[in-house]
């Protein structure tokens, strides 16, 4: 299963990098509206005569890349904070874990919906970051104890003995040890900040601006929503939820494989 | 005299193989074992871990969990009435609740986590009872828990603790009291006392054998320590590889070993008459018992082999050998043999 | 304990902090921007308008920042949070008139898939159903993956739009009376039955899978074992050994789960326009009315403290190993 999900995630991948380069920028065409699916618009046409498949494959990169700053964003936070952590101990440890607490407690949603009023998203990379900023405290607090376990081990200790810097042991013996879970972590960070900015997206808290998959559901639903009738609008509706869902579903086989791949008690 | 033992019987296990399944193919933690036990008699299971006394014990009560499976063999249990027998292995769900605690109970290895952490202890007590005397009284059954925990010697006021509230020991004794508390006419013991620390052991193995003084009731011990049993066992059984290797009195078996793997845990008992250097465990581990054997399940480790003494043949090690009265051993050379070894015997 | 009352109590300072500096934070003077609406709307002159700007948003650019925190804190405190600057009321009423809904359709939804996940997951994992156990992790890799409000928009369409069986919007219809009388109730039931079954379907899942893990877990304890050694019937297994050992970490994760709703309530409450506090939450933000949002985010942050609050006496109450450590 945690094939078929590398398969699922690598091509989206590759749709998210080469797919805008092939295909034309979608263009508004009152004349073309709402058309059915044709050789020439292999998706149909949404409200604004625009080709459904050129967005979606646009849409591809921009929901990607928001996803990929949020989740870069949160394993920098998480790791930064639950390395220090582990490794200072003391103030800097109970401190450090106060704030984590703190983030965990206070529900992440309603913060990002705040936090969007605040900040112009004007771009993937503020985007990303809004998404990001409440989404890191789990893992800091998943890396904090990773940490304490490595550091009873042998050979932390043997590094500390040797007079080997922190920053040293940080790349050389911890990140090597907690690499695998980071990743699975980051997958399901990056899972959450897609549901997120989609549901940012159809309650219009983020000014449209660009492609998303999110914003094409916004429009599917608020130009012309289903109730329409005929087939195009539910083309149009089902277009992005089926990548959202194919690609979420991608994650997550793929993850839980790592998952399995790593985790010696899973595995059969 | 044959007869009279067969009369005596009072679990007989017949060619009874456990296999579980696990990652790398069949894992036969019990390989067509027979053996019997006998009535008011203590009997001692010995073996390393991994020889597969803990799931023999499990097949005796037929609660081999998965992946684990029972692929052959019989468990006969004669109950004392008009000798009445009873197939363990194939009884169904009712008979199983009605029979279990009744007739045969168990303390576990595991006593530190046998007791449910919601329940207090006296409601161990009670749901035990309840679940076979169904109209019992509660001033019957307050009288009754307070009796057996009498015979462990703890203070009836545990009855309104719960589990975390006891030590190690005391748990122990709780769980023992708990496997009396409706006249057992067998109770199995898996290493009830191997994680105690030695006073409490000592004091533990002293109150087995009171009550099984007492109460006239059979035991079944399992333990990796030899030494452990030696004072309180009537009969040995001594377990290697999945099957059982030497049986017989206990007396027999420890003064003069016909098995050179009983021999070996022998000579690793410590005494207090002799020189500790002289002690040798016995080298090697514990063979892993997914192979296909080819050879005697001992081959590897056995001295008789190493001298050359033996062939090792597999087919010949299949069945277990008369070595004396009463008394069997699978090892065919020892058992041609059949001359006092160098230990000098008795 | 004294360290979770610590971090409760910053929780609350840090949200407060956060709520404060927003306006301030905000582009443009929102006290200016007000004004100009009240001189607009209202016809009032600048100064009036301008004082009366000031008093809607707790809030007063002449004054020292901390001096404003504290009046703010204080008015607080005092009840007072300020008039909301879209909806002709004070925020202390919008809030209290919004509660009730997300409370009524939270804690239903919530009860039902905790019983009924718990109930499917017990079931799935005694009888070791490797079918039911392939359905449910299917289910919820599915739900797991598309976000909430498409389930809503969804079942709108489907249940309110294509079959008439029930209102898509709102909490209780015009025509009824609100008050303790039955129409009234039958119709905010029928009204709250489509959000209800939409965070049942997308929370249930999770309860099956979390119970289903515990009991797998808890199958190889030795008490179970040996509870089974000792001729115990199957029934007493299944409730007092697995049931009452499995209810504790849920019935802990329940109350968190309640804050975690509370939380999602926007999404949800937007799509079926209904009037709780995810909604307020939802359009405050929308419309820039500055006090109401405070008002609304303080509140989904108070009712997942207490929801914690609540986890930890629940914890405590049911767990006889943590019941005399106090």
């Amino acid at each position: 299963m945690s094939r078929v999900g590398l398969v699922i995630v690598s091509i989206f991948i590759l749709v998210a990098i080469f797919g805008p380069a092939l295909v034309q920028e979608p263009e508004s065409d009152f004349l073309v509206r709402l058309k059915a699916p044709s050789s020439e618009h292999w998706l149909g046409t949404d409200y604004a005569g625009r080709d459904i498949f050129s967005m979606f494959i646009m849409g591809t990169r921009t929901v990607l890349m928001v996803a990929l700053y949020a989740g870069v964003f949160a394993v920098i936070v998480a790791c930064a904070v639950g390395i220090t952590s582990g490794l200072l101990g003391g103030k800097a440890d109970a401190v450090l874990m106060m704030i984590t607490d703190i983030v965990l407690t206070m529900p992440q949603f309603p913060v990002i919906m705040v936090l969007s009023m605040v900040i112009n998203v004007s771009n993937n990379l503020l985007f990303g970051f809004v998404l990001g900023i409440w989404s890191w405290a789990a893992l800091a607090k998943a890396i904090r104890t990773q940490v304490l376990t490595l550091k009873d081990k042998d050979f932390i200790e043997a590094s500390r003995i040797m007079g080997i810097s922190n920053i040293n042991i940080i790349t050389k013996d911890i990140l090597p040890n907690i690499v695998s879970f980071v990743a699975i972590n980051f997958i399901s960070i990056m899972r959450g900040a897609i549901l997120s900015s989609v549901n940012l997206m159809v309650l219009g808290l983020v000014p449209i601006n660009g492609t998303h998959w999110g914003m094409m559901l916004q429009m599917a639903i608020g130009q012309t929503s289903l109730l329409y009738g005929g087939i195009q609008p539910i083309v149009n509706f089902a277009t992005p939820i089926m990548g959202i869902l194919l690609f979420q579903l991608g994650c997550y086989l793929f993850a839980m494989g790592l998952d399995e791949a790593m985790n010696p008690r899973l595995r059969r | 005299m044959e007869q009279n033992i067969k009369e005596n019987t009072i679990i007989e296990v017949k060619d009874l193989t456990i296999d579980f399944k696990v990652e790398n193919g069949i894992l036969r933690a019990c390989d067509h074992t027979s053996f019997d036990i006998r009535r008011n008699e203590t009997v001692a299971i010995i073996g390393e871990s991994g020889s597969g006394k803990s799931t023999l014990c499990s097949g005796i009560l037929n609660m081999v969990n998965v992946p684990g499976k029972v692929t052959s063999g019989t468990v006969t249990y004669f109950s004392e009435y008009q000798h009445a027998k009873a197939d363990i292995l194939k009884m169904s769900p009712q008979e199983e609740t009605q029979f279990r605690w009744k007739e045969i109970s168990t303390v576990f290895q595991a006593a530190q986590n046998a007791l449910n952490p919601v329940l207090k202890i006296k409601e161990h007590f009670y749901e035990t009872i309840l679940a076979h005397q169904h109209n019992a009284k509660a001033e019957e059954m307050d009288e009754k828990i307070k009796k057996v925990l009498g015979y462990v010697r703890l203070d009836p006021a545990v009855m309104e603790y719960y589990p975390h509230h006891l030590s190690g020991g005391m748990k122990q004794r709780v769980l023992i009291a708990l496997s009396l508390v409706l006249d057992p006419k067998v109770i199995i013991l898996d290493e009830p006392t191997t994680a105690l620390d030695v006073v409490t052991q000592y004091y533990i193995l002293q109150l087995l054998s009171n009550i099984q003084k007492g109460f006239k009731i059979t035991m079944v011990f399992l333990t990796h320590d030899i030494a452990v049993v030696s004072n309180i066992a009537d009969r040995i059984a001594v377990m290697y590889g999945g099957e059982i290797v030497e049986y017989g009195r206990t007396e027999d078996v420890l003064g003069n070993p016909k098995h050179p793997y009983t021999k070996g845990l022998v000579d690793a008992i410590p005494t207090l008459h002799d020189d500790v250097t002289k002690r040798k465990a016995i080298h090697g581990t514990p063979p892993d018992l997914t192979q296909k054997f080819e050879y005697c399940k001992f081959k590897d480790r056995c001295p008789v082999y190493q001298e050359g003494k033996c062939e090792a043949d597999y087919e010949r090690t299949r069945t277990m050998y008369k070595t004396g009265d009463d008394r069997y051993s699978r090892c065919y050379t020892w058992a041609e043999q059949d001359t006092p070894n160098m230990n000098g015997g008795k | 304990m004294a360290k979770k009352i610590l971090r409760m109590a910053l929780t609350l300072i840090i949200s407060l902090v956060l709520v404060f500096f927003i306006v301030k934070a905000m582009p443009g003077d929102p006290v200016q921007t007000l004004t100009q609406q009240y001189m607009t709307t209202d016809k009032l002159p600048y100064e009036q308008a301008y004082e009366r700007a000031k008093v809607a948003l707790n809030y007063d650019p002449e004054v020292p920042v901390m001096e404003q925190f504290l009046t703010y804190i204080n008015q607080l405190l005092h009840g007072d949070m300020g008039q909301s600057m879209s909806y002709k009321d004070s925020v202390v009423n919008i809030v209290l008139g919004a509660l009730p809904w997300t409370l009524l359709v939270c804690s239903i939804s919530l009860l039902l898939s905790f019983a009924v996940g718990n109930i499917v997951g017990l079931f799935i994992a005694w009888k070791r159903s490797r079918l039911w156990d392939g359905i449910m992790s299917g289910y919820q890799a599915v739900f797991g993956s598309i976000p909430d409000y498409i389930v809503a928009y969804l079942l709108v369409v489907i249940f309110s739009i294509s079959l008439g069986l029930f209102p898509a919007r709102g909490a209780y219809s015009s025509e009824t009376v609100p008050g303790w009388n039955l129409d009234f109730i039958l119709d905010v039931m029928y009204h709250a039955a489509l959000p209800v079954l939409c965070y049942f379907l997308t929370t249930v899942a999770s309860w099956v899978m979390g119970m289903k893990a515990i009991c797998v877990g808890l199958l190889g304890e030795d008490y179970m074992n040996y509870a089974r050694a000792r001729g115990l019937s199957r029934k007493r297994i299944l409730f007092t050994y697995l049931g009452r050992n499995a209810m504790l970490p849920q019935i802990t994760s329940l109350a968190i789960t309640f804050g975690l709703l509370f939380g999602g309530s926007p999404v949800i409450e937007n799509l079926f326009v209904y009037p709780g506090v995810g909604f307020y939450l939802n359009s405050a933000i929308s419309r820039r009315d500055y006090p109401l949002m405070q008002g609304m985010f303080l509140m989904i942050i108070i009712m997942v403290l207490i929801s914690g609050l609540v986890a930890d006496a629940l914890n405590k109450w049911l767990n006889p190993r943590l019941r005399e450590k106090r």
